[in-house]
């Protein structure tokens, strides 16, 4: 029995070692950007980190203010960019990033990203406030249903996302979710492949999965207005413009309305489609198309 | 639990450990750990019907020591039977209640009447054909005095149970498995390494072969009507590759799982695809399934003695019986009445037991004549699988119709040249390793290096060509 064990141990060591080696060398898996959080309670990357999307397909970079993408030459007619991981975008190349797509239509503004991948619509207001202070012309935030749902504590609590707490009307900072077994995880590649391929073979995701159902917009209105309420009061400025994704559900435009915010809804119907056929994010045709509507809204918002 | 999902990963280990290390003292306990394992591994998938399992080694427990103790004829019959309507009778209802119900309600409105019987939302336990069989095997060996009963209950309710080969086989005598629960297990190196290496090459059959063959099989199948003839023997072909993947995949996994803790479970395919004649192939697929029906249903018939006619009954009894037993369907009484077919010319000019020996013993290739006895055999065994695949008769007839056409011979639609070398260099493996119990087994003859690195290439390639995960095949029957 000893050598049995001695044997199976020193055949999954030298396997771990070889898939270690053909993980990093082929990048099975794409690199993901450490995170921090920082004094405004806002988590951001690293700064000037970058790394490979799988199988080495493009780079992906995190500029030194911590939000991936490039950033403006200028600050001057400054439009911020504001989002979760469709505006992140890790898995198109830089050329394919909103901010460089609107520059393309619209030369005379500087676009610049702050987005990260889990951002609420709360949580994008927080990190509006903090880029006031680059004085931006406007700033674009883009949002889908979940971003709404996920900024009530009440209606999808979540630890690590920045929501809005009905209660207590007041914002609960979203927490780094085990930092130190994410960093083993990431840096051991070949551990972290088996964990994205296999991990929703898993029978305990059913169970999560069957606990998260979401619930009806409609039942939940009295707290999306208090949502709305509060962002009004705190944040909203003339300048911001929130782009909704397409087929969100016309409850939140009605709301915006209602608070008057400005808003634009993108529209996919008359279009292939924009996404991945693996993944519900945008493809760089997806980005080209949703940049063009963007654009298009703020030139006659301009006139 | 599937044998090729991160469940059974967790789950073998576990057992492994408690068993050599918790139990391996005391025979009992080390037993009754396989009962309470096996019954975690069935029940992973329906708890409910663990009943069934428990019932049916109730009753066959106390038939066999009934039947020890009874020596007038008629009670001995009375106790047997008792336990093959018990046993068929679980079975018939799960499995074929709703198959006699609709094919009664047809053939009452074929013939202008009109009859409303309700069928029922039956869920089909899955193994229920692969145990019914083996506690079958054990009352009717008591019964014929070839075995003698056990009265250890939790022994016998491993051996029904054993979660190895529960729910698809292969199906076990209790003459050669029983008796192994009553000895003392002692761990064998080699036995546990052989097992780890036939488990390996069972999910890479499994993973790599038939769920990448089933891919293609499953979209040719359900849209046959769209396709060219040469695509449509493509998908046949994809079948048949499947299913052997699938199946003796499977077993391999099994085998080597019991070999593990100490088993020894009988071969059940022996490289069938190179089979030089019809008979040959059913010595050589599902041989667990195949011995069961000769020993309990040919020979008891009558076998190949008799009249002619006798004979032929015997054979087209025993090969409809045999289709019938993977599903309630005409689509597999078809299929064993085609195999009946086939073999009968052999049985009727006395040739259905000329190559019982390996083709090319002691050479590396085949001779011409093999070659082309090969080939009739697997395209004779393609053509039958269509009905196995098909979802109904006329399905299958149509599928035949479309790939016999003119366009057998346009470029096919479908083609993955991916799949096409995966396959091919399984069947070298296969043709190379076909004196072995399974393909890769004397590759221990190999330096380590060597060795190892190939079962590197194979785990790699698990990884590689994971298709989408398919349940196992044979679950369903």
């Amino acid at each position: 029995m000893r050598k049995f064990l001695i044997q199976i141990a020193l055949f999954i060591l030298i396997g771990l070692v070889i898939a270690e080696v053909a993980s990093r060398f082929f990048v099975f898996t794409s690199d993901i950007p450490m995170r921090t959080v920082n004094t405004n309670q806002i988590q951001k990357y690293v700064p000037d980190q970058q790394g490979y999307w799988k199988m080495k397909s493009h780079k992906w970079q995190v500029n030194h203010l911590g939000w991936p993408g490039p950033l403006p030459d200028s600050y001057d007619n400054l439009v911020t960019v504001i989002g979760d991981s469709f505006i992140e975008n890790f898995m198109n190349p830089d050329s394919c990033h909103q901010s460089v797509l609107l520059k393309k239509e619209m030369p005379n503004l500087n676009f610049m990203e702050a987005a990260r991948s889990g951002v609420s619509l709360i949580e994008a207001f927080e990190i509006k406030k903090e880029l006031d202070t680059l004085n931006p012309k406007y700033q674009l935030i883009y949002a889908s249903d979940s971003d709404f749902e996920e900024s009530i504590a009440q209606i999808h609590p979540m630890s690590d996302v920045t929501q809005f707490n009905l209660k207590t009307n007041q914002i609960a900072y979203g927490k780094l979710k085990s930092p130190g077994l994410k960093k083993i995880l990431y840096n051991w590649k070949f551990v972290f492949y088996l964990y994205r391929r296999f991990s929703s073979d898993l029978s305990f995701n059913d169970v999560q999965a069957s606990h998260s159902e979401k619930s009806d917009v409609k039942d939940d209105i009295p707290k999306y207005r208090e949502l709305i309420d509060f962002i009004h009061n705190n944040y909203v400025a003339d300048n911001v413009i929130i782009v909704l994704k397409p087929n969100t559900n016309p409850i939140f435009q009605n709301l915006l309305s209602e608070y008057e915010i400005k808003f634009m809804v993108l529209d996919d119907t008359k279009d292939k489609s924009w996404s991945f056929d693996y993944d519900a994010h945008w493809t760089c045709y997806g980005h080209e198309r949703a940049s063009l509507q963007v654009s298009d809204y703020l030139r006659k918002y301009k006139k | 639990m599937l044998f090729n999902s991160i469940d059974f990963a967790i789950f073998l280990p576990i057992v492994f450990v408690l068993y050599w290390f918790l139990t391996n003292r005391n025979l009992k306990l080390q037993n009754l750990l396989i009962v309470i394992a096996s019954y975690i591994f069935y029940g992973w998938w329906d708890w409910r019907f663990l009943s069934l399992i428990v019932f049916s080694t109730i009753v066959d427990f106390t038939i066999g020591n009934l039947l020890k103790n009874e020596v007038r004829v008629n009670f001995r019959k009375i106790y047997l039977w008792i336990s093959i309507i018990v046993n068929l009778g679980f079975l018939g209802f799960f499995k074929y209640y709703n198959f006699f119900i609709d094919s009664f309600t047809e053939v009452f409105s074929f013939f202008g009447g009109e009859i409303s019987v309700n069928s029922l939302n039956i869920i089909l336990p899955v193994g229920i054909s692969f145990y019914t069989f083996q506690t079958l095997s054990y009352t009717i060996d008591v019964y014929r005095k070839q075995l003698e009963p056990t009265k250890d209950i939790i022994a016998f309710s491993a051996f029904v149970s054993f979660f190895p080969q529960l729910v698809a086989g292969p199906i076990e005598r209790a003459t050669n498995l029983l008796p192994q629960f009553y000895k003392r297990r002692t761990f064998d190196y080699n036995l546990a390494i052989d097992g780890l290496r036939q488990i390996l090459w069972g999910l890479f059959k499994k993973v790599v072969i038939a769920d990448n063959c089933a891919e293609y099989a499953n979209q040719i199948f359900n849209n046959s009507n769209d396709f060219s003839g040469s695509t449509l023997f493509i998908g046949a072909l994809c079948f048949t590759f499947q299913i052997y993947g699938d199946f003796s995949g499977y077993s391999d996994i099994a085998i080597g799982t019991s070999r593990l803790f100490g088993f020894n479970l009988k071969q059940n395919f022996a490289f069938p695809y190179f089979s030089r004649d019809i008979a040959e192939f059913w010595r050589r697929w599902h041989i667990s399934l195949s011995t069961w029906f000769r020993d309990y249903l040919y020979i008891p018939l009558g076998g190949s003695r008799g009249s002619l006619l006798k004979k032929i009954r015997n054979i087209f009894i025993i090969f409809i019986v045999s289709g019938f037993w993977h599903g309630a369907n005409w689509t597999f009484i078809v299929w064993g009445f085609l195999n009946a077919l086939y073999f009968l010319p052999l049985m009727l000019m006395n040739k259905n037991r000329v190559n019982t020996n390996l083709v090319a013993e002691s050479r590396i290739f085949a001779s011409f004549r093999e070659i082309g006895q090969m080939t009739i055999t697997f395209l004779l065994t393609v053509l039958a699988w269509v009905f196995f695949r098909a979802k109904d008769v006329s399905h299958a007839f149509s599928y035949l119709d479309g790939m016999f056409s003119s366009s057998l011979f346009h470029v096919p639609e479908v083609f993955d040249s991916n799949v096409f070398f995966l396959v091919l260099g399984f069947m070298v493996v296969e043709w190379f390793g076909r004196s072995n119990k399974y393909a890769i087994e004397s590759i221990f003859k190999v330096p380590k290096i060597g060795r190892w690195a190939f079962y590197f290439l194979l785990i790699a390639l698990m990884f590689i060509y994971t298709g989408k995960e398919q349940e196992f095949i044979y679950f369903q029957f």
